[in-house]
């Protein structure tokens, strides 16, 4: 390699076929993906995230959730994601087209969250922000999300049924309001025409063997 | 190895190693304060992984910013400071002159460091990224990647302006990882940071930069500090060395596209994984033809430098095997989204690239200090630490990996019961992050030691031929 020149030039082009290949040879072909419009419910889906979940997504970001929940369905045939419940079909592009940032994460210490807005743990606001209050197993409490505060006449409404000091309340702050607004609002439930669940054919399978 | 004085061999030491004594010091100096900081932090993040109460109070510390900070530190506090002053020297040394424009690598590293404290700080504070590998803020990576670019410079005027028209390989690998870096991380910043791409296009630009800060950046950095080192202190030539080329430009041009092998059964585009797969199966000559060159490393005659090679290289060849296994979908399917992969990023990031930097030090400071390591023990005591803490490391994470894979796949096992049955691995590979740790204090003492020994006692000095004989 005396050529300094083709080297450089290999250089140069070891990235550049990579870059092209995968980020633009994916882009070509997800770049222009739009929200579906399906004409019997008069909407689009996936529907954008209200603001506060939109706010609370970026909680999710800087907490570092990722780190142990994933939030993408493999397909039924693929691991056992369906059998746990986390979702009937398989997660696809379009599920993410309108979040601005984008979690799929890369580890399962905790469950998966792309369905969570469905589960009934979900469902319920009050529930859930006092999961968040409590450890629970492998997960900790996020205690700092919640503040304690001095009752001034009435009891908030929004206060916790955890054990506080005399006279104080365990409020939630809005960083917790908002990760539990985005929590609530994950639910890629909706089948795209490309996302019918693919069958395992467990049926087939046994009449070949 | 000995540090009994012995015979002079003049042309050992040079005004090239000489004169590039502080700047490396100071890049050297500061990665190991960030390895020493990125183990702590490796070991709290392993004990909030089997008791997620520990620490959970601090918002600064909770587990996903704790697991960030851990690894910005190791990635671009060690890994790119040690990196940079290993890549400089070699391209001093194999160009044939002493580096010129070093002032531009003390005011580099000062403001690596610097922005680097700055965005640690910021994760700390909630304003990390989600990206892997690039959870710094927007606003360190602009200074960064300045910062990156006077540190390099020295390195590739030493490979324009080298001696000798003939280059080695050792040059190749250290010229590729100086250049392609800051495109790779220019890139990034754009295409996650400054103008996010919509939606998985980020998890597909974030697994080529992870893939390609590795076999761009950080393994032609170790592989560099090998091919130089292996030839250097066996006094062998490399064996089928017209294979080496051959080598570089394979991983070069396969190893970026394995990166899509992390998004097997993801909502991308399937191509993006089976590229990966068979980019995988590839690589492996890349693997092959480093362990036949290389294999030198492995009859190490006594050269504790050498031993640290021998396991680094290991390690990476073991490492691209059990890539490419696990890249195929049916295991994939088992080991993705476990503690396996974090065992197989250890292997790859303390097994490998740290080994091979760790030889890399042993044998460059006493030749740009003119003086020989104060103690071989320390150093002896240094590599028991450090194989013995990785191997646990590694190996307990992959137990882990295997256990919680399992019973991910097995509906039938609660959700819920699965953290208690990875915990004794966890437990063990917080053991084995705690043997690491303590043989990365060792070295960091020892350097210090050594600095420190100097400054308070000038007739410590030794001459060239007793560093020759305490390193090799």
């Amino acid at each position: 390699m005396k050529n300094g020149f083709t080297f450089f030039l290999g250089l140069f082009l070891a990235v550049a076929l990579a870059w092209t290949g995968i980020v633009m040879g994916s882009h070509v072909q997800l770049g222009h993906l739009a929200p579906y419009f399906d004409e019997n419910e008069g909407k689009a889906f996936p529907e954008r995230m209200p603001g506060i979940a939109a706010q609370g997504q970026l909680v999710y970001q800087d907490l570092g959730c990722a780190a142990c929940h994933t939030q993408q369905v493999r397909r039924p045939d693929f691991g056992s994601d369906k059998a746990r419940g986390w979702g009937d079909r398989q997660s696809v592009a379009r599920d993410y087209v309108s979040q601005a940032h984008v979690q799929l994460g890369e580890s399962r210490v905790g469950p998966d969250l792309a369905t969570f807005g469905a589960r009934p743990l979900a469902v319920d606001a009050t529930r859930l922000t006092q999961y968040l209050y409590e450890p629970h197993g492998g997960m900790p409490a996020y205690r700092f999300l919640f503040e304690e505060r001095k009752i001034t006449g009435e009891r908030s409404a929004d206060a916790l049924k955890a054990a506080a000091p005399a006279g104080y309340e365990i409020i939630p702050t809005h960083r917790a309001v908002s990760l539990v607004a985005y929590l609530q609002s994950l639910n890629n439930v909706y089948e795209y025409p490309e996302a019918r669940p693919v069958e395992p054919a467990a049926t087939k399978e046994g009449e070949s063997k | 190895m000995t540090t009994a004085p012995q015979a002079a061999d003049a042309a050992e030491v040079t005004e090239i190693d000489t004169s590039a004594r502080w700047p490396l010091l100071l890049l050297l100096g500061s990665a190991l304060l960030w390895l020493v900081l990125s183990g702590i932090l490796a070991l709290a993040n392993l004990v909030q992984l089997h008791t997620p109460e520990f620490m959970a109070g601090c918002s600064a510390l909770t587990y996903g910013r704790l697991s960030a900070i851990q690894e910005t530190a190791f990635i671009y506090g060690w890994a790119a400071n040690s990196g940079l002053a290993v890549a400089l020297w070699l391209l001093a040394r194999l160009g044939g002159a002493p580096l010129r424009s070093l002032n531009w690598v003390v005011a580099g590293t000062l403001f690596w460091n610097f922005a680097l404290i700055l965005g640690i700080a910021g994760i700390a504070t909630g304003d990390m990224t989600s990206n892997a590998w690039l959870h710094l803020p927007a606003y360190v990576l602009p200074m960064l990647l300045v910062a990156y670019g006077t540190i390099a410079v020295p390195g590739v005027l030493a490979w324009t302006g080298r001696r000798k028209e003939m280059t080695f390989a050792a040059q190749w690998y250290a010229v590729a990882a100086l250049f392609l870096f800051p495109w790779l991380f220019s890139i990034a910043q754009m295409m996650l940071v400054f103008a996010p791409e919509r939606g998985v296009l980020q998890a597909l630009v974030a697994g080529w930069f992870v893939q390609g800060a590795w076999t761009l950046w950080l393994a032609p950095l170790a592989l560099a500090a090998a091919y130089y080192l292996v030839p250097k202190i066996t006094g062998r030539i490399i064996p089928s060395y017209d294979f080496a080329q051959l080598s570089f430009w394979t991983l070069l041009f396969v190893g970026a596209w394995t990166g899509g092998r992390h998004l097997i059964g993801g909502p991308v585009p399937a191509w993006v994984a089976t590229i990966a797969v068979v980019s995988c199966a590839l690589l492996l000559f890349h693997y092959i033809v480093v362990a036949v060159n290389l294999r030198g490393a492995f009859c190490s005659g006594g050269s504790t430098v050498l031993k640290f090679v021998a396991f680094g290289l290991a390690a990476y060849v073991a490492g691209g095997f059990l890539d490419a296994y696990t890249a195929m979908r049916g295991v994939a399917v088992h080991t993705q989204f476990t503690h396996f992969s974090e065992g197989q990023a250890q292997l790859a990031l303390n097994g490998a690239f740290s080994m091979l930097m760790y030889g890399a030090i042993y044998f460059l400071i006493p030749r740009i200090t003119g003086l020989a390591w104060p103690s071989v023990p320390l150093i002896r005591a240094h590599y028991a630490a450090a194989l013995t803490g990785t191997i646990v490391l590694v190996v307990t994470l992959i137990g882990a990996g295997c256990v919680q894979g399992h019973d991910l796949n097995t509906a039938a096992i609660p959700f819920a019961d699965i953290a208690g049955h990875v915990r004794p691995w966890l437990l063990a590979a917080t053991a084995g992050q705690a043997i690491l740790l303590l043989g990365n204090l060792l070295l960091a003492t020892h350097l210090f030691w050594l600095a420190a020994a100097k400054s308070a006692a000038p007739a410590v000095f030794n001459p060239a031929p007793t560093m020759e004989a305490s390193v090799s």
